[in-house]
């Protein structure tokens, strides 16, 4: 049995896994990454309005600072973040940007002078400032207060994605390409690495290490209609669950983007109505206003999609042979902006709608985008539960993005987690009291283990077919658990869910090739898949509140009071279970910087906590006792957080209203 | 537009299988509206034939994954409309590259070989830069010029498509100059056009090149490869002519 | 000698510092094919003026004028065997440099020609009859041009004529006629899409490409027509060389005083004004 051996094990060769890959390997570890596809191909690259980091380059972004993009974030969460990692990740999100700039990303650039944009669909002139020509610039994304979306045109991810995999080569970083983890080695308290199966000969090996990252992105294909490419099938968040051990928190905040167009699902970006693009429905009517007075087309992703589904409901959707759907209006922004800035754009309604969004408005209807829950971890991107199990980006509930992510803040988690949890795994190896003698008996036993397992597979006499199971799987998933959810339908999803895990016990498998064999790997897939579908449909049939991209219409309001916590997933490692296990990890509001409130769009009324209105007093004393100190102590006051930081990224940010002294 | 019948004709072999011979297997399909390639595939492998292989990833015109001969002519799958095609199709997978099996070929291991060659990464001064401070400048439109080149997806089609490839194993293809062209177009990259030629000044490189442009006709990403790759050869002819 | 073909035996010359050679090589194929390229043109201008009124006396003035016989007073026919020489010599250059590019082996021809069926792409159909006519071009192009160096005096209105018709030498430049202009109208441009150096897009270089490989075509097969019926007509006094019955004035003023007597004594022109 062949076993490799390495320092560091990333599963995942998207951006969170390759930046933690460079990061440790800089401190001097031998990495090893795994990848299912080439990772130039990672959905990372499918990324395409922008990336988050408060540089206040551009006239309107003058005056953000991290203080203002972890308020936007915490609030975007539905108050489900966890503050400390909001404000690690808000610091570092700059140095990301100007890292990536450094290695090679071609950032859009600011340029002086007066230019036109749209904004609430007028035309305004703004005039850059003579000092940010050529500084990196940013555009307006939902759920802002300040313009602050670094982009590369609307390839922002394909661009960060091929720095980010160049600079991966240029370090010398082996990828172990179309390899697929099929489950952690573990003894019920540490990891020890990866079972791994090499797509193309079917070769079952293992791979030892000290530290393992799970960085493989989103479950979306769980769902029949998302703009998740065909490889996040969540299986990385399987690893974690099948252990037992660690388990998944969150799972049931799923979102939904407003603008996939219809009826392929495919991504058309948030920065169509960044940039001024509006939402219309089958009148040409912008209905967005009379639903969001502040925020209009750009409240944050949940808001907006329930509208928009709120909207077709009332009868104002516009028919065709698929079903209905909404216009995503950028004719406005004219050809001279469409041409550069939404290139991507343009080329997908041209080739999958046969239009041209500069004459033509764009068919559009929300889909299942982004997978807020992941592989619980602490705020070093390490499972509490499962010692040297790291988690980083969408694959992670790190919990930056709690019930709804901002637009503009997956690709930055993603490089940002890369760069903290990157030095942590570092850290992790270098501590020698980590350094055991690998098991390797254990690891030989767990090779059998998932060896038997694919020859069982291949030889069952069965008749159920994968593919049609998962296709099933993800009607369900769309119709039972989609954006407005309620008890009985989800109930309903439930029971056709156990059905299909079921069913999936019976696979047969017409193909018997243990090489490259596509039939054998949808079927181990499926079951994995059908267990995340569960225990997203189990944790939102729990949560009997609405927050964030979770609405229940039997429960309509936040329910801070009960609700405010974290959902735990364990699956029970008893081969006849059909139902996770759930636990709550509670949210403390007392160590809240930003205790919850209205979020500045979306619904009004919620139940508060009753601990609220007390952290509200404190947070005020603490502010007039700070009077006189800058902001930087005055957030240290309320909630600090910088010894959470990696040493080499706790520095401040300079931008051009906030020079560092020089000294530093 | 009213479904009609088509048979996609798919080269079927698998390399690693004794026995397996290259041949060609005809699968019936009925269109739709808006069917892609990708849905066309995938259709017929849940309902007609499970062990057919093919790679899609995004499914969106952006990864590359499923560049694939529709015709004789390398194209991405995915962004590839069955209303378009006539009633029979044949597809196959890319050659030069490694097969995997039927329609998958192993462009990312030929594509990491080609930038560890090309070195086709950054080349700064400074090491480690310090990113807590003001990045530096660039002007928007040098930053616009060397997006435009890096919107490459590395899909392989350039290189499926050119002649002297076909011929020549250790070409370097269109998409190894696109990046030499991006890097050269970047004004934080120090490398001078010597460094370049030592990169891809030989037979191997762009003085192999034969001008076929079908990479220029292929690419999926319409990136001006005819005038970059021409520019290339007149910088680095300049530089054979220099050079001592 | 020296001691670099140590190193270069032992395979150790690359990697460290790429030669200028394979640079300067690609400039000189280019630069080779132009030349011939561009003579092959004016040569095929110069021919065809037998397709003008009286188009015996213009070909044999231009045949006269390459031979000197304007300026010496005499044929000096090794004039003509020096430029098919130099020609000669810029050929197996372009030869030499231009094989480089053929496939080598079956394995490669098969590659490159089920590709380029397969494909069915213009620009790389192209090179395929680039390399098929290049190949053909070994022979005639060399075969023609020892033929210039060796007999340089059997040019002219019924030289050229009957060596057409007579030698039975139409079929051969049938042959090479369309190798010729296919070759170069092809060549050139590539050569044009290559190094991008004129204003002009793909798609026109390429319509102005077909427009002069038809013109050229067209006109060469006129000419080698025109050469064809003169040799035939011709080819009871095979070895019979032209004499023009009449000339202008200023080139009758140039020619030896000895060759035309006769016309110079009815033109009144005196016999010391000739040289």
């Amino acid at each position: 049995m062949k076993i490799l051996m390495t320092d560091v094990l990333v599963i995942g060769g998207g951006l969170a896994g390759l930046r933690a890959a460079i990061g440790a390997k800089r401190r001097g570890h031998h990495v090893l990454v795994l990848s299912l596809v080439p990772p130039k191909r990672s959905h990372s690259a499918a990324a395409q309005g922008g990336m988050q980091a408060s540089l206040a380059n551009v006239i309107r972004g003058q005056g953000d600072c991290e203080d203002t993009h972890f308020e936007d974030t915490v609030r975007g969460s539905d108050w489900g973040a966890d503050q400390i990692v909001a404000r690690m990740f808000v610091n570092t999100a700059p140095k990301a940007v100007r890292e990536l700039a450094a290695w090679g990303t071609p950032w859009s650039r600011v340029r002086r002078g007066a230019h036109e944009v749209i904004i609430n669909a007028e035309k305004v002139t703004l005039t850059e400032r003579d000092e940010a020509h050529g500084l990196i610039a940013q555009r307006d994304f939902g759920g802002t207060k300040k313009w602050r979306t670094c982009h590369v045109s609307d390839g922002t991810g394909h661009a960060m994605m091929f720095t980010m995999s160049d600079q991966l080569i240029r370090h010398d970083i082996e990828v172990l390409e179309r390899t697929e983890a099929l489950a952690l080695i573990h003894d019920g308290e540490r990891c020890y690495g990866a079972v791994v199966r090499n797509l193309v000969s079917g070769e079952i090996f293992a791979c030892m290490a000290k530290a393992t990252m799970i960085a493989t992105g989103g479950a979306g294909r769980l769902y029949r209609v998302t703009t998740n490419a065909v490889i996040c099938e969540g299986m990385g968040h399987a690893l974690a669950l099948e252990t037992g051990i660690a388990p998944l928190g969150n799972m049931e905040a799923v979102q939904f983007h407003p603008t996939g167009i219809f009826p392929a699902g495919i991504l058309v970006t948030e920065g169509c109505r960044g940039d001024g693009g509006l939402l219309r429905d089958v009148d040409g009517h912008r209905f967005m206003p009379d639903y969001e007075p502040e925020k209009k087309d750009l409240a944050s992703r949940d808001v907006v999609s329930r509208r928009m589904e709120q909207h077709i409901r009332s009868g104002k959707g516009v028919p065709s042979r698929f079903g209905e759907h909404l216009w995503l209006d950028i004719t406005l922004l004219g050809a001279h902006h469409i041409g550069p800035k939404l290139r991507e754009v343009k080329e997908i309604c041209e080739t999958f709608l046969g239009i041209d969004p500069v004459h033509h408005w764009i068919p559009v209807r929300p889909a299942q985008h982004y997978t807020m829950g992941g592989v619980r971890t602490n705020h070093t991107g390490e499972s509490p539960w499962l010692k040297g199990l790291f988690a980083a980006g969408e694959a992670a509930c790190w919990d930056l993005h709690g019930f709804n992510r901002l637009g503009g803040n997956s690709v930055a988690e993603t490089v940002v987690a890369g760069m903290i949890v990157g030095e942590f795994i570092a850290d992790f190896c270098d501590n020698p009291a980590n350094t055991v003698a690998q098991p390797v008996k254990l690891a030989q036993e767990f090779i059998r283990r998932e060896k038997d397992k694919l020859e069982k597979l291949l030889n069952q006499p069965g008749k159920e077919n994968p593919f049609r199971l998962c296709t099933e799987m993800q009607e369900i998933m769309t119709r039972c658990v989609g954006i407005f959810r309620s008890a009985n339908g989800l109930q309903e999803g439930i029971c056709g869910l156990q059905r299909l895990l079921q069913r999936s016990r019976s696979l047969g498998i017409s193909g018997k090739s243990r090489g490259s064999n596509p039939e054998l790997v949808a079927a181990y897939r499926l079951r994995r898949m059908l267990k995340l579908a569960l225990t997203i449909a189990h944790g939102a049939l729990q949560r009997t509140e609405s927050r964030g991209a979770h609405f229940r219409e039997d429960f309509t309001r936040r329910d801070d009071r009960n609700w405010l916590k974290r959902t735990l997933a364990f699956w029970p490692s008893d081969p006849e279970t059909l139902l996770p296990r759930l636990e709550y990890e509670p949210i403390d509001i007392k160590a809240m910087e930003l205790p919850p409130g209205w979020r500045g769009y979306g619904a009004k009324d919620y139940i508060a906590h009753p601990d609220t209105t007390e952290r509200q007093f404190e947070i005020e004393q603490i502010k007039s006792q700070t009077e006189h100190c800058d902001r930087f102590a005055q957030q240290e006051a309320l909630m600090p957080y910088t010894a959470c930081l990696p040493e080499s990224l706790r520095g401040k940010n300079e931008r051009l209203d906030e020079p560092l002294e020089s000294a530093q | 537009m009213s479904q009609r019948q088509i048979t996609l004709k798919i080269l079927r072999y698998n390399p690693q299988e004794a026995g397996s011979e290259p041949r060609l297997q005809s699968y019936s399909l009925e269109t739709a509206e808006a069917m892609t390639l990708f849905i066309a595939l995938n259709e017929i492998r849940e309902h007609q034939d499970p062990t057919l292989q093919f790679d899609f990833v995004c499914r969106a015109g952006i990864c590359g994954s499923c560049a694939m001969m529709v015709n004789g002519r390398p194209r991405l799958a995915c962004r590839t409309l069955v209303a378009e095609l006539p009633d029979t199709v044949v597809l196959a997978p890319l050659p030069f590259f490694e097969l995997i099996g039927d329609l998958s070929v192993n462009t990312g291991k030929w594509m990491r070989g080609m930038s560890e060659r090309l070195h086709t990464w950054l080349h700064t001064m400074e090491e480690s830069p310090d990113i807590c401070r003001i990045e530096e400048r660039m002007e928007p439109e040098d930053a616009e010029a060397v997006y435009e080149m890096d919107r490459c997806i590395e899909c392989g089609c350039c290189v499926a498509a050119c002649g002297t490839a076909r011929m020549r194993q250790d070409f370097v293809g269109a998409v190894g100059f696109g990046k030499i062209a991006r890097f050269r177009l970047d004004p934080r990259d120090i490398r001078t056009d010597a460094d370049y030629y030592e990169l891809i000044g030989d037979d191997t490189g762009v003085f192999g090149c034969m001008s076929l442009l079908a990479c220029h006709d292929v690419c999926p990403k319409s990136l001006p490869l005819q005038n970059q790759i021409a520019f290339l050869r007149r910088k680095m002819a300049q530089v054979s002519i220099r050079r001592e | 000698m020296s001691d670099s073909i140590f190193i270069i035996q032992s395979g150790l010359a690359e990697g460290r510092r790429k030669s200028r050679l394979p640079g300067l090589l690609d400039i000189m194929q280019s630069a080779s094919g132009l030349v011939l390229a561009l003579f092959m043109w004016g040569h095929m201008f110069f021919v065809a003026s037998i397709l003008l009124p009286q188009g015996e006396t213009i070909m044999w003035i231009v045949t006269r004028f390459f031979e000197g016989y304007f300026f010496f007073g005499r044929s000096i026919h090794w004039l003509v065997s020096c430029v098919a020489a130099f020609v000669a010599l810029v050929f197996v250059t372009h030869a030499l440099l231009a094989v480089r590019k053929f496939p080598a082996g079956y394995r490669q021809f098969r590659a490159i020609r089920s590709h380029t069926r397969a494909m069915r792409h213009e620009d790389s159909t192209l090179w395929i009859w680039q390399v098929y006519t290049g190949f053909l071009l070994f022979f005639l192009a060399s075969a023609h041009l020892y033929q210039m160096m060796i007999w340089p005096q059997n040019i002219g209105p019924y030289a050229s004529s009957d060596r057409v018709w007579s030698d039975g030498l139409w079929p051969f430049y049938l042959a090479m006629l369309l190798a010729v202009e296919l070759h170069a109208g092809i060549g050139l441009y590539r050569l044009a899409v290559k190094w991008d150096l004129l204003p002009a897009s793909r798609v026109f270089l390429k319509r102005l490409k077909w427009a002069l490989t038809a013109f050229f075509l067209i006109l060469g097969l006129a000419t080698l027509g025109a050469y064809m019926k003169i040799g035939y007509e011709h080819r009871y006094q095979v070895g019979e060389r032209y004499t023009p019955e009449t000339l202008p004035d200023w080139l009758l003023r140039l020619a030896p005083a000895e060759d035309f007597q006769e016309l110079r004594r009815m033109r009144t022109i005196p016999a010391e004004e000739a040289r």
